[in-house]
């Protein structure tokens, strides 16, 4: 079999087995194990009805278990262990991480990331959605916005490299205060700053995410309240802000928290720009360097920025019962 | 009965077929031409007969460095008939943790340097060779690179977990011979000498060194090269030792002294194109480019013998660049002239015959000369022939390796892996961009005190 | 609506005008990368890619021959063209730049402008015109080595293709892109179904255990993917899976799968509750809603979806890594740039950036192809 066959017979296999998996076990629900008909009717039905929501919620319950779950609680345990992993030590990983003077400058550095890149991503993503809905170009424009995502992080660190080195004639940031008669400086070492300047990169690529999604969901405002606005006399912003915004709430919240949780993820950018030298240590990249080394301190930190994350995790469980009720 | 017998054939007849597909790999030196050890190959070939056999082999060399070893195996393929598969990675260290623990290892593996072999070696994933004096018997120091190939094992006794593949000398000085002459500046014999003339050169209008310790997450290595490298020009062997077995502690005065001894260099501003705080920054590859622009942006670079791979596209060893070695100090002349260096470590994961015949395959001087024949490659073999080496500057760097009474091996890929390839890399980053000695090194030490 | 904004054409400038400033912003970077794609990594490490445009005062020597020296009294005058010079070829190859100023020293190697007679003392001159022709006039016999002549020349910008002649027909790419389609697309697409459903269950159907399992999935979100590399190919390796094809569509559908329920169950959760209830009202059963009514209503979120995990699974290299073999014909782009094309100690800046727009190509496709279906007016027309 040629590799394209090969392909195309895999993927298939892959999708038609899923499509079938639910409507067959629909199918099986529905008409031999509860079936509507019969003497039970109505409590075969209330009985489908019970067991539905895990039908289709099996799959993802299982892989997730299996995927990720267990990985968590397994990684817990370990945490738990010295290095080697036979000795048990209790919380010894814990206190000693946060004795570090090293973690705790990534335990700051990862809070103003998660403050600032997830609030300037969501913003520009916002606006530039909706300054863009309407545009005879917008789609151009929304392109070019989008592409920083699908550059990897390697790339977009080396071009960024390239706007950031301290040789004019290298460094985009130093040819241009060149031309101003400024001397060179290496923005990366700048303290706090560099910081910033590490984001930018971050921001850069997920503003993107930001866009496509809220743009789907201001084009899921309905028409009719946006007219009912106008017609009432309110200017675009007043529109914009009083209107739209409030009805995507939600979706706001949405991408606020994939791009927390995306920042308390990404190790590359600081790992491939400054090695997290100069004050610029995160908690992922702090992890990456004992991970697969001592992986008893490298799943302590895994535990610890999985704790950061439980506000959010908060908010969206209250966000979620606020809907539900 | 016979159909099993018609299978057997079939499948015998596939095997032979792969094999002979395999045979057909084009082989770099047809058999029996050049100055290589044919003998040795025949009797190698003549031992060993694995048709139809496949042996996996990882490592961290990629791209052309990896066809490089490709081109060997086809020798081992053609003189055994086992095939071999290489696979290279970026990731070789993390591959090679998992496999180590979710099954999926490699029958050799072609360590980059033997900090991890040694944690390899503990948890049970590798065995020992089968020839623990080999290396005595038949590299130059050999000693020396027995000893660094000795790691205590899963039962707790030590022995000799592999065999050193490929190795790379530290203590050189890159410089453009031209730039040199036109200048008038003699090669330093001594440390004295080497800072006398840094001077002139700032004297003269010239930037003498360029140092660049930027290589992303591993940002900083560079320098622990040139502490390394000072260390044992300013202290003995055995403090050497001493030092990264952490038998001493890393702040002891005599490693604080080493330190700035790599400050009195790269700390001077006028030493260094833009000074030390863009050294922090500037990528290591792109770093030697200096020696060769007009007007010289640099002098001298002092980095190990795999460089070249990064100087520019078309300069030429011997005209447009070339190495000294870099001096020990007038001042503790009994020191000698030690040689820092780092090297492969080819390990194995099991004692499958085919395993140990390669293995073997790879201490036969041929199989040297083969890489040597290739370039970027270094022995300290000492019955490869010096006179395969593709050039005189890689012939000067085998002489050198051969000719090594002390050698020792870069300190930082033995430490543990927190300090040697963490702690070390951003306590010298730290050092080059303003903290002082003394501080960095108590903060190397405080962390390795943690991990005990 | 359009009418209305019409009205105020000064806004719809400042909107134009703002878009096109972020447009900018965003582009800079990646024209770099652009630019530096056509550039081998002498020239990246040379000069910014601003300026590769322009041309380059490029500093050159070379030697000048003593092929035919002339003896005129206690002088050795010696004449040729630097463009003869192989060391000056070797560099600019069929170029024959102008050449703006010379030297006969390294240190200053532009020292003198050309086309002028240079004095250098002890009764010696050298003169280099811009053409590359010189005459060098000598006190002492050179012998057989002609003295050094560096020159400064003016470089025409050069772009080549190399990099993407090596990238595209590195051996075995059209097999690695075929692998990379194999894993991307199931691996997309799975997810969506099973998040779909899931989604639609934490959204409209009401049972116990709702909010906990709304709760793990969030939680999930945060976990770092070096957590369960181990004990995900631990689990294949039991059951058999070992590292396959089969494995990694596992392995990045049960990655990808938090995510893609946790903005299903969102983008759902916002659907007109009256839609659906009149149709549970009108006896359609859950299936039945969740295909005929959420799924077409859904499309915005699954189109955006399956853009990041298209391009998540897409630029994938560690998931890869670990879960598929490690043979030539089963590897994907990522893997095969990483460890066939960037050499060891990878300084390749060229074929990185080269890779990197590669590699933009088909997820851009995908973003294009999905955007028509982000659009306005699925819900409103339901709900009239």
């Amino acid at each position: 079999m040629d590799p394209i066959t090969q392909g195309l017979v895999t993927i298939a296999v892959g999708v038609g087995g899923c499509l079938a998996y639910f409507y067959v076990s629909n199918l099986l629900l529905d008409k031999v194990i509860f079936p509507a008909r019969g003497a039970h009717i109505s409590r075969n039905i209330n009985r489908a009805n019970l067991v539905r929501p895990w039908l289709f919620l099996l799959p993802v319950v299982v892989l997730l278990t299996l995927y990720l779950a267990y990985p968590v609680v397994g990684s817990f345990v370990r945490s738990l262990y010295n290095r080697s992993g036979d000795e048990f030590i209790g919380f010894d990983n814990y206190t000693s991480l946060i004795g570090s003077g090293e973690f705790r400058v990534a335990f700051l550095n990862n809070a103003l990331w998660a403050l600032v890149v997830p609030a300037l991503s969501t913003f520009l993503g916002l606006i530039i959605a909706q300054l863009t809905d309407r545009l005879k170009w917008g789609n151009i424009a929304k392109s070019i916005i989008f592409m920083p995502m699908a550059i990897s992080f390697v790339g977009a660190s080396l071009i960024w490299k390239f706007v950031y080195a301290p040789d004019p004639d290298i460094g985009l940031i130093n040819a241009i205060r060149g031309t101003f008669g400024l001397e060179a400086v290496d923005v990366l070492q700048i303290p706090f700053w560099n910081n910033l300047f590490l984001m930018v990169l971050l921001i850069w690529v997920q503003t993107g995410f930001a866009m496509v999604i809220l743009s789907a969901a201001l084009r899921g405002v309905p028409e009719e309240t946006i007219e009912a606005a106008i017609i009432d006399g309110a200017n675009p912003f007043q529109v914009f802000f009083k209107i739209q915004v409030p009805q995507i709430t939600a979706t706001i919240l949405v991408v606020w928290t994939t791009i927390t949780i995306g920042t308390l993820k990404i190790f590359d950018i600081v790992y491939a720009m400054t090695g997290g030298n100069f004050g610029t240590q995160i908690l992922p990249s702090y992890m990456m360097q004992f991970m697969f080394r001592d992986d008893g301190r490298a799943t302590a930190v895994a535990v610890l920025i999985m704790l950061i994350v439980s506000p959010v995790v908060y908010s969206n469980v209250r966000q979620a019962r606020k809907e539900l009720s | 009965m016979h159909k099993p017998a018609t299978f057997v054939s079939a499948t015998a007849l596939l095997i032979a077929l792969g094999g002979q597909a395999a045979f057909a790999q084009d082989l770099i030196h047809p058999i029996g031409e050049g100055d290589f050890n044919w003998d040795n190959y025949e009797a190698f070939a003549a031992a060993h007969d694995f048709t139809g056999e496949t042996i996996n082999v990882t490592g961290a060399t990629t791209g052309d460095d990896a066809n490089r070893y490709r081109n060997l195996y086809a020798y081992f393929t053609a003189a055994t008939g086992a095939n071999v598969e290489y696979s290279g990675s970026e990731s070789f260290e993390q591959d090679i943790v998992i496999a180590s623990q979710a099954g999926g290892l490699p029958d050799v593996a072609l360590f980059p340097q033997p900090g991890l072999a040694k944690d390899l070696a503990a948890n049970g994933t590798l065995v020992p060779v089968a020839e623990p004096e080999f290396m005595i018997e038949n590299y130059a120091a050999g000693s020396s690179w027995r000893d660094l190939g000795t790691f205590p094992g899963e039962d707790g006794e030590s022995n000799v977990f592999g065999l050193f593949f490929g190795t790379d000398l530290k203590s050189l000085v890159w410089y453009s011979p031209e730039q040199f002459d036109e200048g008038g500046y003699d090669i330093p014999q001594t440390q004295e000498e080497l800072m006398a003339l840094s001077q002139q050169i700032v004297e003269d209008g010239g930037t003498p060194w360029c140092i660049g310790l930027g290589s992303g997450a591993a940002t900083g290595w560079p320098a622990t090269d040139w502490v390394e490298d000072m260390m044992l020009r300013t202290a003995s062997l055995e403090v050497y030792d001493q030092w990264v077995a952490h038998e001493i502690p890393f702040n002891d005065e005599r490693v604080v002294a080493a330190i700035e001894a790599y400050g009195s260099y790269a700390l001077v501003p006028e030493f260094t194109p833009a000074g030390p705080e863009v050294v922090a920054t500037t990528d290591f590859r792109d770093s030697p480019d200096g020696l060769f622009s007009f007007p010289p942006e640099c002098y001298m670079h002092r980095q190990a013998s795999f460089i070249p791979i990064f100087f520019p596209e078309g300069v030429v060893a011997g005209e447009d660049y070339d190495f000294f070695y870099f001096p020990p100090f007038e001042a503790n002349a009994d020191l000698g002239r030690p040689l820092l260096g780092s090297g492969g470590l080819a390990s194995q994961t099991n004692n499958n015959p085919v395993t140990d015949a390669f293995m073997a395959f790879l201490g036969t001087p041929f199989a040297h000369e083969i890489m040597m024949s290739q370039g970027q490659f270094l022995s300290p073999h000492n019955d490869a022939n010096l006179d395969i080496y593709t050039s005189d500057t890689q012939r000067q760097l085998g002489e050198i390796l051969v000719n090594a009474t002390s050698f020792r091996f870069d300190g930082s890929d033995l430490m543990p892996g927190e300090i040697g390839t963490n702690a070390f890399w951003t306590g010298m980053v730290d050092y080059t961009t303003g903290a002082d000695a003394q501080s960095v090194a108590d903060a190397i030490e405080a962390r390795w005190q943690s991990i005990q | 609506m359009s009418d209305i904004v019409g009205k105020k054409s000064g806004l719809v400038w400042a909107t134009h005008l703002s878009v096109l400033a972020l447009v900018i912003i965003w582009l800079i970077p990646t024209v770099g990368l652009f630019v530096s794609s056509f550039r081998d990594r002498d020239q990246i490490s040379e000069t910014g890619w601003w300026r590769s445009f322009l041309p380059v005062e490029q500093g050159l020597r070379g030697r000048a021959s003593v092929d035919d020296v002339i003896v005129q009294g206690d002088t050795f005058v010696l004449t040729g063209s630097l463009f003869d010079d192989e060391e000056v070829l070797a560099s600019v190859g069929e170029e024959r730049p102008p050449i703006t100023a010379f030297g006969n020293a390294g240190r200053n190697p532009g020292q003198f402008v050309a086309g002028e007679v240079a004095d250098l003392g002890d009764g010696e001159s050298l003169l280099v015109n811009p053409d590359g022709t010189y005459e060098y006039r000598l006190a002492e016999d050179p012998g057989n080595r002609g003295p050094r002549i560096y020159f400064f020349a003016s470089t025409p910008p050069v772009f080549s293709f190399a990099n993407y002649r090596t990238v595209l027909t590195a051996d075995n790419m059209d097999r690695a892109f075929i692998n990379t389609l194999t894993v991307t697309i199931p691996t997309t697409i799975i997810p969506i179904l099973m998040a779909a459903f899931a989604a639609y269950a934490l959204a409209w159907m009401d049972f116990r255990g709702r909010g906990f399992m709304i709760a793990c999935i969030v939680g999930l979100l945060v976990v770092p993917l070096q957590l369960a590399l181990v004990p995900a190919l631990q689990m294949h390796n039991a059951v058999g899976i070992g590292q396959s094809f089969l494995g990694i569509w596992l392995a990045h559908t049960a990655f990808g799968l938090p995510l893609a329920v946790y903005l299903l169950r969102n983008y759902m959760i916002g659907l007109p509750r009256d839609i659906i209830e009149s149709a549970k009202v009108d006896g359609a059963t859950d299936f039945e809603v969740f295909l005929k009514i959420v799924l077409p209503l859904s499309f915005p979120a699954l189109a955006s979806f399956a853009i990041f995990q298209f391009l998540w699974t897409w630029n994938d290299l560690l998931v890869a890594k670990v879960f598929l073999p490690s043979a030539e014909e089963a590897k994907v782009m990522t893997v095969k740039i990483a460890d066939d094309l960037l050499g060891s100690r990878g300084g390749d800046w060229g074929i990185l950036a080269t890779a990197a727009f590669v590699s933009i190509g088909v997820p851009l496709l995908v973003f294009f192809s999905l955007q028509r279906y982000l659009v306005r007016g699925l819900l409103a027309g339901s709900v009239k």
